[in-house]
This record gives C-alpha cells, sequence and structure tokens, in this order.
C-alpha cells in the first residue's frame, strides 16, 4: 500500500483548510513527520503498489521521495516560525496548500503509468499557484497568472507527447500495459519515428515545468514571488519532479537503442540552460531571483550530465539530490534576509556577517555549495559530469559548460559579497534589523547542509546502489 | 472517396476554427470553444471504440464538462468582471484568417504524409486535430487578452483530447478522467485569477503584466 504516503498529506492538507491557525500549523509539522517515516520504510521496505498498473516503486521515484520528504519535514518547522514573523492573510488556504502540493509530489514519484504521471505533474502546478500568491500583490499575481499559464501550456505539449508514445505502440502493434517499465521492456518494437517525437514533445513540455530555457521564463517570477517556504519546496522538489519524467522517458528511449538521440537532445537544452543562467545572474539585483536563476543553472547541469550518460549520468544524481538540499537552505535563508531587512533588492541588504551571524553562517555556506566547492557534494557531481563529458570526447560542450559555471560563480560572488559584507546603513542610521534569529529558523538549513556534506564523505550502501539502479537504465554508472 | 459523418462534423470544426482567428469579440469566441468542446467528447463515440454503458456515462460527462461546465465558467467569470468584449489582437484580423487558412491548408497536407494507420478512414480527424492545437497556440501568442488567452489554452486542450481518444484505444476511461478534472481545475484556477487580475489591474490586457523581468 504505497499509496498511503501521497494519501495521508492529500487529506491533511483537506483538513487543514478548515482549521484554526495554531492547529493547522501543528498539523502542518506532523504530517511532515508522518510522511518521512512513510517514506523511509516504503525505502526500507519496497512494497508493491495497490494500483499497480498506475503506481510503481522505482530507485529513481525513491531517491526523489526521501529527498521531498526530508526538504518538506525540515522546512515545515520553518514555516511555523516564518508564519509567526510574518503576516499572511487566510493562513489555513496556506497550509492547505502546502500539504496538497507536498501530496501530488509524492504522487509524482510513484507514478508509472505515463498519463498518471502527466496528472500528477499538472496537479503539481496546480496545488501550488495559491502558494505564489500567497501575498496577494500585484507583483505575485503576475507571477502566478504566468507560473499557470506557461506550465500549464507545456505541460499540454508533455500531454501530446504521451499521445504519441500511445501511437508509437499502436504502429508498433505492441500490446502492453501503458506503463513506463513495461514500456522500457518492449521498447525495441516500439515505432522509433513516433517515439522520437513524443520524447521531444515530452522534453519540451515537462522541460518547461523543469526550467529549462528558453521555456524557464516564469521560474524567477514564480520563486521570488513565493514566501520562502513555498520557493524552498518550488526549487528543491518540484524541479526534480519534472525531471523525473524526463528521466522515465529517456529510459525507454535508451532501452530502444535510441539513447544517443535523446542524449543529444539533453545535452543541448541543458547548455542552453547554463548559459541562460549565466548571461541573467550577472545584472541580478534582488536576491531570491538570483538564487531562482541559479536553479535554472543546476537543472541545465542536471540535464546535461544526464544527456552525456555514463559517469556523467551518476554525477547527475549526486548534483540533483545535493542541490535539493542546498538550494531549498538558501531559500529559507532569503527569507530570514527578507524578514530581517525588509526588503528583495540586494541594495537593501548588507552587512549581514555582523547583523545576522547565524542566518549568514548558512547563507554563505549554501553559496559555497551550490557553487560547486568541496566539501560539498554539488562538487562530486560536477567533477563526474566533466569528467565523463571528457571521456565521451565532448570537449567543445565541456569547454562551454566549465566556462558558464565560472561566470555563474563570478556573477553570483560578487552578489553574496554585496549581501554578506557591504556598508548596510549608508548614511541612514534608523535602519535596524527586524528580526531575531530564532533556533528553528536557522537550524532546518544547518541540519540541510550538514546532510549534504556528510554524504560527500560517507554515502551508505543502499543509497549507493538505489542511485547505480536508477542510472544503470539510462546507461549510466561508475566505469 | 466518401465522406463519413464523422468528417461533415469535422468540417464544421475548421470553419469554427477559422472563425475564431477572425473573432474579435469575446462571448462568440466563448460559444466556438463549447462547440469544439462537444464535438471533442463526441466523436471518440463514433470511431469503432466499444459502446459500453461506462463508455456512454463516460462521455456524457465530458460532454458536460467541456462543452457546458469549462465555457460556462469562463463566461461567467467576463460577465461578473464586467470587462471589455473584445480580444485586443496583437496580430490584426485579416492577418489572422490569412494565418488562419494556411494553417488548415498545412495541416492537411502534413497529416496526408504521416498515414496514421489507425485513423486513415476519417479524412479530416488529424488536420482538425493539429488545427485546433496551432489555433489555441496562435491565440496564446497573438491576442493580449488574458480571456482570450485561456481560451486559446482551452482550444489546445480539445485539440490534444481530439488526438488522445481516436489514436489509440489504450488510454482508459480512468485516466482521461483524471486528465479531463485536471483540465478543469486549471480552468477554474485561471479564472479565479483573471477576476484577481481584473480587481487589481482593472483590466485583463496582459501588457500590465510587464513589470517582472529578467
Amino acid at each position: 500500500m504505497v499509496e498511503i504516503v501521497f494519501l495521508t498529506p492529500f487529506i491533511t492538507g483537506i483538513i487543514a483548510f478548515f482549521l484554526p491557525k495554531a492547529i493547522g500549523r501543528q498539523l502542518l509539522v506532523g504530517t511532515g513527520a508522518v510522511h518521512l517515516i512513510l517514506s523511509v520504510l516504503i525505502w526500507k521496505n519496497r512494497p508493491e503498489a495497490f494500483f499497480n498498473s498506475y503506481f510503481a516503486v522505482t530507485p529513481e521515484g525513491l531517491l526523489s521521495l526521501l529527498v521531498i520528504s526530508l526538504l518538506f519535514f525540515l522546512i515545515s518547522i520553518y514555516t511555523i516560525s516564518y508564519l509567526k514573523e510574518s503576516e499572511i492573510q487566510a493562513e489555513n488556504i496556506f497550509t492547505g496548500f502546502m500539504l496538497l502540493f507536498l501530496s501530488t509530489m509524492t504522487m509524482v514519484t510513484l507514478s508509472d503509468h505515463i498519463m498518471v504521471l502527466w496528472i500528477a505533474i499538472e496537479a503539481t502546478t496546480l496545488a501550488s499557484a495559491p502558494l505564489i500568491y500567497t501575498h496577494r500583490s500585484s507583483a505575485s499575481l503576475e507571477a502566478t497568472w504566468k507560473y499557470v499559464l506557461i506550465c500549464s501550456v507545456g505541460i499540454a505539449m508533455a500531454l501530446l507527447g504521451s499521445v504519441f508514445i500511445t501511437l508509437s505502440m499502436d504502429i508498433g502493434k505492441v500490446d502492453a500495459p501503458l506503463s513506463f517499465s513495461s514500456l522500457t521492456m518492449v521498447a525495441t518494437t516500439l515505432d522509433p519515428m513516433w517515439l522520437k517525437v513524443g520524447f521531444i514533445f515530452i522534453l519540451v513540455g515537462y522541460g518547461t515545468k523543469m526550467g529549462l530555457a528558453p521555456m524557464h521564463t516564469w521560474l524567477p517570477d514564480a520563486h521570488s514571488e513565493a514566501p520562502s517556504p513555498a520557493s524552498a519546496l518550488l526549487s528543491g522538489v518540484l524541479l526534480n519532479c519534472a525531471y523525473l519524467g524526463i528521466f522515465k522517458t529517456n529510459k525507454i528511449m535508451y532501452a530502444a537503442g535510441l539513447g544517443d538521440f535523446s542524449g543529444t537532445i539533453l545535452v543541448v537544452f541543458g547548455l542552453m540552460s547554463i548559459l541562460a543562467a549565466a548571461t541573467f545572474i550577472l545584472k541580478q539585483n534582488e536576491y531570491k531571483r538570483m538564487l531562482a536563476y541559479s536553479s535554472i543553472e543546476n537543472m541545465g547541469i542536471i540535464a546535461f550530465g544526464t544527456g552525456i550518460g555514463g559517469i556523467a549520468a551518476y554525477g547527475a544524481m549526486i548534483c540533483m539530490i545535493h542541490h535539493s538540499l542546498i538550494k531549498s537552505s538558501l531559500f529559507l535563508s532569503s527569507g530570514n534576509i527578507l524578514l530581517g531587512y525588509g526588503d528583495r533588492m540586494i541594495k537593501g541588504t548588507g552587512d549581514m556577517v555582523s547583523r545576522m551571524p547565524k542566518t549568514f553562517v548558512a547563507f554563505f555556506g549554501g553559496f559555497a555549495g551550490i557553487s560547486g566547492f568541496p566539501p560539498f557534494g554539488i562538487f562530486i557531481g560536477e567533477m563526474f559530469i566533466i569528467v565523463g563529458a571528457f571521456r565521451t570526447g565532448h570537449y567543445v560542450t565541456a569547454g562551454i559548460f566549465i566556462f558558464s559555471l565560472c561566470v555563474i560563480f563570478a556573477g553570483f560572488a560578487n552578489q553574496v559579497m554585496k549581501i554578506s559584507f557591504d556598508d548596510f546603513n549608508k548614511g541612514d542610521s534608523n535602519k535596524t534589523i527586524q528580526l531575531k534569529e530564532k533556533a528553528s529558523m536557522v537550524w532546518p538549513q544547518y541540519i540541510l547542509l550538514l546532510t549534504s556534506l556528510i554524504l560527500c564523505f560517507f554515502m551508505p550502501d543502499t543509497l549507493y546502489q538505489t542511485i547505480i539502479d536508477a542510472v544503470t537504465a539510462i546507461g549510466g554508472g561508475l566505469k | 472517396m466518401i465522406l463519413h459523418p464523422v468528417d461533415t462534423i469535422l468540417s464544421l470544426v475548421l470553419l469554427s476554427v477559422l472563425f475564431s482567428f477572425g473573432s474579435s469579440r469575446l462571448p462568440g469566441l466563448i460559444m466556438v470553444v463549447g462547440f469544439q468542446g462537444i464535438v471533442a467528447s463526441i466523436v471518440p463515440l463514433f470511431i469503432g471504440h466499444d459502446m459500453t454503458a461506462g463508455g456512454m456515462i463516460f462521455t456524457l460527462v465530458t460532454l458536460l464538462i467541456r462543452g457546458i461546465i469549462i465555457p460556462m465558467s469562463i463566461y461567467i467569470a467576463i460577465k461578473r468582471v464586467a470587462i471589455r468584449r473584445e480580444v485586443e489582437p496583437i496580430i490584426g484580423y485579416h492577418a489572422s484568417i490569412l494565418c488562419g487558412l494556411g494553417l488548415i491548408v498545412a495541416a492537411t497536407y502534413v497529416s496526408r504524409q504521416l498515414n496514421i494507420p489507425s485513423i486513415s478512414e476519417y479524412t479530416l480527424l488529424f488536420p482538425t486535430a493539429i488545427a485546433l492545437l496551432v489555433t489555441g497556440m496562435f491565440l496564446l501568442i497573438a491576442r493580449r487578452n488574458a480571456i482570450a488567452m485561456v481560451l486559446g489554452y482551452i482550444m489546445m486542450e480539445n485539440g490534444i483530447y481530439l488526438v488522445g481518444t481516436t489514436f489509440s484505444v489504450r488510454a482508459r476511461h480512468i485516466v482521461e478522467f483524471g486528465i479531463l478534472l485536471d483540465v478543469l481545475a486549471g480552468v477554474m484556477i485561471m479564472a479565479i485569477i483573471l477576476q484577481n487580475i481584473k480587481r487589481t489591474f482593472d483590466d485583463v490586457d496582459t501588457a500590465l503584466l510587464r513589470t517582472l523581468k529578467e
């Protein structure tokens, strides 16, 4: 009965709409804890799904599920303090949709049927749209509108792609259930032309949701306008969910012997995203938008690694896990900065090192991690990807990749230095920090960063094996 | 070549596609989208699939949602916000109609080339689906009015539905129903956002939604 893991937050989410503030907050953390326990149990026992034609436990799904669960639990603890500090109208709607959002994302990780996966990914859009509009400002309205419209249209393309895959079954005269696992097994008998067309549409569709350039335009708006806990979820785990859709389709492509075709397209989209992020991150003047562009960059890195295959696909998986951990911690820290300085522009901040020392440690640590410094995990992931690219003879693309990473690091570092060390008052001595750094508002970030740190030095065997199981299906591995 | 009864209905849809390219008023556009929704939900019934009781009920529910509930909710949304009833084109109407004609010719040509076995007896099915899809996208790109954009999205979904249900018998009703509900919820959320846009900006011209960039 793996379905219980997404039914639980669905039910509590609906209940939360009718509960008063205080109980709703408890419910958020409670559900997060239950979800984490259930996910760990699923990881250990790997049970069969009750509706096994629609849902299945797969290695790549398990990885995302555990990341979602851990992140949501920590973010929910942060959210309680965040809600106390900031004024949000209709808080029960916020908590309710947070839980529904968790439920739909969990459903994505467990979906095996092509169309059910589509339904689940579209449902994540619908459940997260109200979260972006939480602040009820005209800017957040614009962000929500763009988010819903662009993502819905994008995902409609993915639906068309899924239909084309059923067509490739018809033409190949294949009689199998329409699920990723069974299609991977019969992949060679599918009609290759329609399979390719289907893959392109699915890549464009789910790529829109994943934030690959040039379909990324909604992402910086949505991630910067949402309240920070919601941004952390959007950036940390929602993007992975969309990636999962592409990954599973790529599995079919690889099994059908079309791995080179899909790989090349992934490399191109990946590089475009990294280049787009490099262009826009240099002149960012809002710190949350800067983090959003960094997410686009990392999604590009993941797509790039997946496309290269081999050791780079393993690196992409590592990057995916660590990006989730580190980026969500950065977004939570950015919530502290916003509450403390009351300004979303970089020039309204400064001198964080002495004004908000605890947040500074979390933010700076996260910055080091996300830019690929050892001892954080992204360093290892990017290393694998670069080595993989050189090994397979992708010299030019690897060169562009490394160059863009340098540019992004420079842009990012410049802004982070301003936030951390610039003079804050600038002649106006009345400005003060409006936030007391409570333990519950910094420890979730510390734990996320520590997890990334520990996973870098010591990776449990079961985790290693699951990653290898996941990437073997797309021709990856440590060889 | 004998014209199949399905093709007769579909030719009306193609005409409605042309009409939506030239339509300047929102209520007319909503009627067109409703008509296309009705056709998209009826056509699978004619195309040799199982005529079971469950299938009939499913068709009726689809008809209700695609043909009536979705267009009605958009209609109520414009009634409530009582906005200007023009679609505010970026590309003019005459140029749009010309695009539409070109599109229909291109769609017919392309579907001839592709030659898909399961629907080869219905000459107009695939061209209509492509035309609906592209028209939807055209409305999304070439109209500034937010409601016209939502209508474009619905038209696109109708096109995909037409392809999806007729290509293959595989997509089971329960899954199709899930997709239908997702689209319905999507349109509802868009309608709510529309009302908020109207309340905040006093108009639904998307040129006003240009403050967030880079």
